[in-house]
């Protein structure tokens, strides 16, 4: 009852939300570098004189791990930053925190650069604003499931009642009860990582890092944590930077989708933007083994207005995926639907559109040289 | 002449040879050479002496002697020996004073009270039933057999000195785990405390302390057998999973908290499997030690081989194999307990 009023509350407060969190986001990353070796100042100089990222390990055999990375993190939002191995995701998430320095740049969280932290205040941005989920789980082998759980509360000097009782819930909540005092190895994969993320929400932080926290288990379980956490976080509006190598996941979870490559940014935004209009081969070739139909959604093949033609099929929902509006027409391709959102008609969706948008766009631009041939 | 005699010669420094010639006292050989009236020995041309010290010396007196050599350097110890007595005395007396301590303590127990003792003991850290029922066993046999007074003197040096390596050896361990440059330094003292024969140990302690002091086989048998656990302690701590050290940090730990909840916790398997190494080396470095006064079984292998007294020596050293085998067994015990309570998945 409480879940579903929040819920509701949610998404009718979501276009404000979403421009105010655009307005102020809760972390941002401004220009930054990272590079490995002896005297990274030194290779920071030529960087930014246009050295690549080849040429820097050949000729003065430092690693270009990041480059001029500027990443805005919405609050209550989940970002994914995807990427192959290699890419620095890993490198780049572990900035936000502080477990790696940065060579150069800004790590700016609620508009307080990180960077400047001393020990004690860092200590206490990990306690308190952010916690992190790991992809090997990383929990203590030798706690019980409930210490583990209360890790950050114990760690911050909280008395055993208290984290007791914070482990407790949040172990219910992630589907633990009853375990308490097992101890991790007698868990399951997929059981250890909800105590990694009982162990996360326990700290009551803000910001949850999550590093290719579901990579390392098997599909049907990956599905199981990824919809738990979807529905956490329609509950908790935690801010979340979830780092994978996988698509699927990231478009299934991401609000604001960032892809990583050798180091840099090469495209970020809405996750269906990217999907549509990917800005170069590497992220087209990306995009080009997905299911396109059941991660497009209606609102963003639609064609806004024109909503008083008599000619409607029916009515179907903003938020559909392509693969629901195409059960719907029974594989009908002249049909046009009604776009409705929140009850009003928001714009008309021709199948037709439907059909072309399931085409990726480099082989669709390969099309018309088929046919001529 | 000696066969050197013209190198010098042809060098020109016959001047600097004998300018302060001073004849030391004769060497043996030199001696004998003389009682049996020889005179110059040829020495034929394709069989030199090697150019040694000795050799030298004989062509030229101002090139000093090997045993000058080692007795400046026997000079130069009992020079500096009044000034490290001074600074070592005090520093090592608490030693003396916990193994005479223990060794009252123990001897002095009676054994209706001191046997369930160690039961009790041994039950604490391994749970196992059948291993104090072995152990009692033990213990009654060599008490049967009077060996009782003697084996527990062993158990009361080697009691104290494995508690001496670990409190001082963890810390060693933890501080090389914690810094690449330390451990770099550590190393070779350690490749060297496990290398010397364990009777050079005792040459310059003997002549640093008295004799009738228990502290000189204490600080014997604690340098022999400190190195497993320092090492043992320090690969622990650098084996404790990063990922799990990286856990620690994101949530904020300080080092302290880091090192008492998380890697000494996880380095304890390793930790104690070097505690049990060095109660072995103790075993056997305390039997060593009774050369130089430490009591217990040791005494009376020694004199097994003195006297060639051979049921003596054998029955001692019996003694000695069963209370390694206890004292191996019974660490052991408490390791595999570690273990199962630690077992990663």
């Amino acid at each position: 009852m409480t879940m579903t009023a929040a819920a509701s509350l949610a998404t009718t407060a979501d276009p404000d939300a979403e421009t105010s969190a655009r307005a102020t986001p809760k972390i941002s990353i401004r220009n930054l570098y990272k590079i490995f070796g002896e005297t990274p100042v030194e290779a920071l100089g030529h960087v930014r004189q246009g050295v690549g990222k080849v040429e820097l390990l050949e000729r003065f055999n430092h690693v270009l791990g990041l480059s001029d990375i500027n990443v805005d993190i919405a609050r209550g939002q989940i970002t994914v930053i995807m990427g192959l191995s290699g890419s620095g995701k890993s490198t780049l998430i572990r900035h936000l925190n502080r477990l790696i320095d940065p060579t150069a740049g800004e790590v700016r969280v609620d508009d307080e650069d990180i960077l400047t932290y001393g020990e004690q205040a860092l200590r206490r941005l990990r306690q308190k604003q952010m916690s992190m989920v790991f992809q090997k789980f990383a929990l203590l082998p030798h706690r019980t499931v409930m210490q583990n759980a209360g890790l950050s509360l114990h760690v911050g000097g909280e008395g055993q009642d208290v984290m007791e009782k914070e482990a407790r819930r949040w172990l219910d909540r992630v589907g633990l009860k009853g375990y308490e005092q097992h101890y991790p190895h007698q868990l399951s994969g997929g059981m250890q990582q909800r105590v990694g993320i009982a162990r996360a929400l326990t700290s009551n932080s803000e910001i949850m890092l999550m590093d290719e926290a579901f990579s390392a288990l098997d599909p049907l379980i990956r599905t199981d944590m990824q919809d738990l956490l979807l529905e956490l976080q329609q509950e908790l509006h935690k801010t979340i930077v979830f780092i994978t190598h996988d698509l699927d996941e990231a478009l299934k979870l991401a609000d604001h989708l960032v892809i990583l490559k050798d180091g840099y940014v090469v495209q970020q935004g809405e996750p269906q933007g990217i999907l549509l209009n990917p800005a170069d081969p590497y992220i087209e070739d990306f995009v080009s083994d997905i299911n396109r139909a059941r991660v497009l959604r209606v609102r963003s093949v639609m064609a806004p207005g024109d909503i008083t033609r008599a000619d409607l099929a029916g009515e179907i929902d903003h938020n559909a995926t392509l693969e629901d509006v195409i059960a719907a027409s029974g594989g009908e391709t002249t049909h046009s639907y009604r776009v409705m959102k929140e009850g009003r008609p928001v714009g008309v969706l021709r199948m037709a559109d439907l059909v072309k948008a399931l085409v990726p766009r480099a082989a669709s631009g390969q099309g018309p040289r088929t046919g001529a041939g | 002449m000696a066969f050197y005699t013209g190198l010098f010669d042809a060098l020109g420094l016959r001047g600097w040879c004998d300018a302060d010639a001073q004849d030391g006292p004769m060497t043996m050989a030199q001696l004998l050479a003389r009682s049996q009236g020889g005179g110059e020995v040829t020495v034929p041309w394709w069989n030199p002496p090697f150019p040694s010290l000795d050799a030298l010396h004989e062509a030229c007196n101002a090139i000093p002697r090997t045993r000058d050599l080692t007795s400046g350097l026997e000079q130069l110890f009992l020079d500096v020996r009044d000034g490290l007595r001074v600074v070592l005395d005090p520093l090592t007396q608490p030693l003396s004073w916990l193994l005479d301590g223990a060794l009252w303590l123990f001897v002095s127990s009676p054994w209706w009270i001191l046997i369930p003792l160690i039961m009790a003991l041994c039950y604490v850290v391994s749970r196992s039933v059948s291993l104090i029922l072995a152990v009692a066993a033990s213990i009654l046999l060599l008490a049967f057999i009077d060996h009782y007074d003697y084996a527990i003197q062993t158990l009361s040096i080697i009691f104290v000195c494995t508690a001496l390596c670990v409190v001082f050896g963890i810390p060693i361990g933890i501080a090389m785990s914690k810094s690449n440059r330390f451990q770099r330094g550590m190393l070779p003292v350690l490749d060297m405390l496990q290398t010397l024969p364990s009777f050079v140990y005792l040459i310059p302690l003997i002549f640093l302390f008295s004799v009738t002091e228990s502290k000189l086989y204490g600080i014997a048998i604690i340098l022999y057998a400190i190195v497993p656990v320092i090492r043992l302690t320090d690969l622990g701590i650098r084996l404790v999973d990063k990922d799990v050290i990286e856990a620690a940090n994101a949530f904020g730990m300080s080092g302290r908290q880091k090192l008492f909840q998380v890697e000494i916790p996880l380095a304890l398997p390793n930790i104690m499997a070097g505690v049990n190494q060095t109660i072995m080396m103790a075993l056997a470095m305390v039997v060593i030690a009774s050369l130089v006064s430490a009591p217990g079984l040791g005494v009376l292998v020694l004199r097994g081989i003195r006297n060639l007294e051979l049921g003596v020596g054998l029955v001692a050293g019996l003694g000695i194999v069963i209370l390694a085998v206890i004292l191996d067994r019974v660490s052991k015990a408490a390791l595999a307990r570690i273990n199962t309570s630690h077992s990663t998945g």
